[in-house]
């Protein structure tokens, strides 16, 4: 489904060539960062300045007009005020330009009247130029694969990972965050006021995109509703799909003569929107990126038997306790290992009375060695009685019992381990007082695609939800 | 509360919903004490009179409902009561007459309602009538069109599920029932764009069916 959107939108991820508009040889424009940031990144094409100062930015030479571009033109961006927008239009339609992407602002956002006039005016342009508009008012396009950066440069590593935002904001801190925790996007758009390609275009898109496994999406608003609610319904048919809606407290304070009318908020609707259409909803930027860093690991997994280690060695009572209320709080269900694990681990580390229930106590292991420990782990790993495991490593406790060495083996083991199980493998690494090495560990097991987590609240929360996916896939 | 050319009085407003398949309480307007005792007896003991006024939109609040009663005494005097209590209420308020309709026999209170959404157009709300919609917001909402699995999950959606399924012995109510009116509402209101809110607010549950005990429509 939604093939066609594959070569429609090729010349907006994957341009050929990138003009931008408002580019200056003496100050600093934001088209001029904007060129310097495509260059740094090492964008694979031509890049076209354009400026009425003419000269150049860099070795580049500015153009002073869109049309005196000697060659094709794929997708502009544009950093010019908005009384050149309809003018720029023409320009881009006598170039035969796909797609214009404009980062000017004050449209309808900030003039209603005015500004929803202008909007009215570009699209019947763009459309009759067959331009398409993204915009305005907004980041564009994110596509590490075709070295296309957010502004100020912000590129990350290429991924599976697909997002659409209506904010620029959020956009960046998608993508910041999914640097510092190797959540990797295929591409992204901030769509702003969206008055030509809107979420629905971008979704439909992302859904047919073979490089994106799984979408994540922030929404504030939309001028079709009936349509969102169909393309989320088909879309979330196809892959995993997270929305989180913003403003969710505005509320509709309108004068209902209805029980039915005070009581339905624009919150209870958009919640109930996503839940019709098989979306997964999501309430903050970190329940938006944690859900997305879980379905970004290899397998999704099936089933809600959670098996728990709440610690390697000692302080992992209180841990495991808590860490079995968090669990079964957000619809895991702990339930007891196979008997013959328990058996083989009481072999392993010794008779120690209830501790090879579930959550699991290894800590008798730091007196056997690592050796012990790793077999402990697989043991309970290889139980046929859970779907997913957690384990909480608090790295201020094993950097001593373990060694800084040891917990790099540690870790390298529960690595390999998931490769090779079909069952995905959680690591909760609660922040504490030897935060490089956490943080050290943090980075090793999420670029080997294992999600790690700051709490066992966070991580059971996010592997809740690909359960909730396996589930809808399944009624449908 | 004295308003609104554009809400239909009870009478009226069942009428397009049983056109519509969904099941109501008959309901007959009285315009007069004498006829309001005829259509008790025709209908048979206990009954209940409510106003009929397009201007009221709050009946019980203005002493515009009288429930159970038995016998044609009652009737008489309760539409006395029921026409002078709303005129003193609101003096301006055109009255039709006083509805009457069997006293329903108890049974799960839910509310199923419609509004229209700036961006997603009507949508369908379901909760358990009485305080519980009131004070707890216990409902769930659906966009308009439902099908027969959305109806379900918004059912099964609201905390106050059990409840339906029967609690402390009292019978559990048709599910699938109610599934049904809600799709039926959902049908109804698609084809009617001119209806812009309405309330079935109680329905009546019961092991079996499902009855719109009281009804209300907005029009645009």
């Amino acid at each position: 489904m939604f093939e066609e959107k594959l070569k429609e939108f090729e010349p907006i991820f994957y341009p050929k060539s990138i003009a931008v508009v408002g580019v200056s040889a003496t100050s600093i424009k934001a088209g001029s960062v904007w060129v310097n940031d495509l260059r740094s990144a090492g964008f694979p094409g031509p890049i076209y300045p354009v400026g009425s100062s003419g000269g150049h930015i860099g070795d580049l030479e500015i153009f002073p007009n869109l049309r005196l571009i000697p060659g094709d033109i794929d997708y502009v961006i544009v950093a010019v005020p908005r009384q050149s927008a309809l003018e720029l239009l023409d320009d881009c339609a006598a170039k035969d330009v796909k797609a214009v992407h404009f980062f000017t602002a004050g449209f309808s956002e900030m003039d209603r009247q005015q500004g929803r006039k202008l909007e009215e005016q570009m699209l019947e342009k763009a459309r009759r130029g067959n331009v398409r508009i993204i915009g305005p008012n907004c980041i564009g396009v994110y596509c590490p694969e075709h070295k296309i950066p957010f502004l100020a440069g912000i590129l990350g590593e290429n991924g599976s990972v697909g997002f659409i935002s209506q904010s620029g904001g959020i956009a960046t801190k998608l993508v910041t965050i999914g640097i510092a925790r190797h959540l990797n996007y295929s591409k992204g758009v901030s769509f702003g006021n969206g008055i030509d390609l809107d979420a629905s275009d971008f979704l439909q898109y992302l859904a047919a995109d073979p490089k994106t496994k799984v979408i994540g999406a922030y929404l504030e608003g939309t001028r079709n509703g009936a349509r969102l609610l169909n393309t989320i319904r088909e879309v979330a048919r196809i892959k995993p799909l997270v929305v989180w809606k913003g403003g969710r407290t505005e509320v509709g304070a309108q004068a209902a003569m209805s029980h039915t009318g005070s009581l339905a908020s624009s919150a209870a609707i958009w919640s109930a929107m996503l839940r019709q259409a098989g979306a997964m909803e999501a309430h903050s930027l970190e329940e938006l990126t944690d859900t997305l860093l879980v379905f970004q690991q290899p397998g999704y997994g099936q089933g809600i038997r959670a098996a728990i280690i709440g610690g390697l060695a000692d302080g992992g009572g209180g841990n495991s306790v808590a860490a079995g209320d968090a669990c079964t709080e957000h619809g895991l269900k702990v339930l007891p290992l196979s008997s013959e694990t328990k058996q083989k681990l009481a072999d392993l580390l010794g008779e120690v009375g209830g501790i090879f229930c579930n959550p699991v106590d290894v800590s008798q292991a730091q007196f056997r060695g690592i050796p012990t420990l790793l077999q402990a782990i697989a043991l309970i790993v290889g139980d046929t009685a859970s779907d997913v495991v957690l384990i909480q490593e608090d790295v201020e406790i094993l950097l001593p019992v373990y060694s800084r060495k040891g917990l790099e083996e540690i870790n390298e083991f529960i690595i390999e381990l998931g490769r090779r199980q079909n069952k995905p493998i959680v690591i909760v690494l609660p922040p504490g007082s030897v935060e490089a090495e956490r943080l050290e560990i943090e980075q090793r097991l999420l670029a080997a695609s294992v999600p790690v987590f700051y709490s066992m609240e966070r991580a059971t929360k996010a592997v809740c939800r690909l359960n909730e996916y396996s589930c809808r896939q399944e009624a449908k | 509360m004295v308003e609104s050319q554009n809400l239909l009085t009870e009478v009226e407003s069942k009428e397009l919903l049983k056109k519509a398949g969904i099941s109501v309480v008959e309901t007959k307007l009285a315009r007069s004490k004498k006829d309001a005792i005829a259509i008790s007896k025709e209908m048979g003991f206990p009954v209940v009179l409510k106003i009929s006024s397009s201007d009221v939109v709050h009946k019980s609040d203005s002493g515009g409902v009288k429930l159970g009663l038995t016998n044609a005494t009652q009737v008489g005097k309760a539409y006395s009561q029921i026409v002078s209590s709303v005129k003193q209420a609101y003096p301006e308020a055109r009255i039709d007459g006083v509805s009457v309709q069997k006293m329903a026999p108890p049974g799960v209170e839910v509310i199923v309602g419609m509004s229209k959404d700036a961006q997603f157009g009507p949508v369908l709300m379901f909760g358990l009538g009485g305080i519980l919609v009131e004070v707890l917001k216990d409902v769930s909402f659906r966009i308009v069109p439902l099908t027969e699995r959305d109806a379900r999950e918004m059912i099964k959606e609201i905390k106050g599920y059990p409840v339906l399924q029967g609690y402390r012995g009292q019978k559990p109510a048709s599910i699938q029932a109610l599934e049904q009116l809600i799709v039926k509402v959902s049908q109804f209101v698609e084809k009617n764009p001119q209806i812009k809110e309405l309330d079935l607010n109680p329905i009546f549950a019961y092991p079996d069916k499902a009855v719109a005990v009281d009804a209300r429509i907005i029009l645009e």
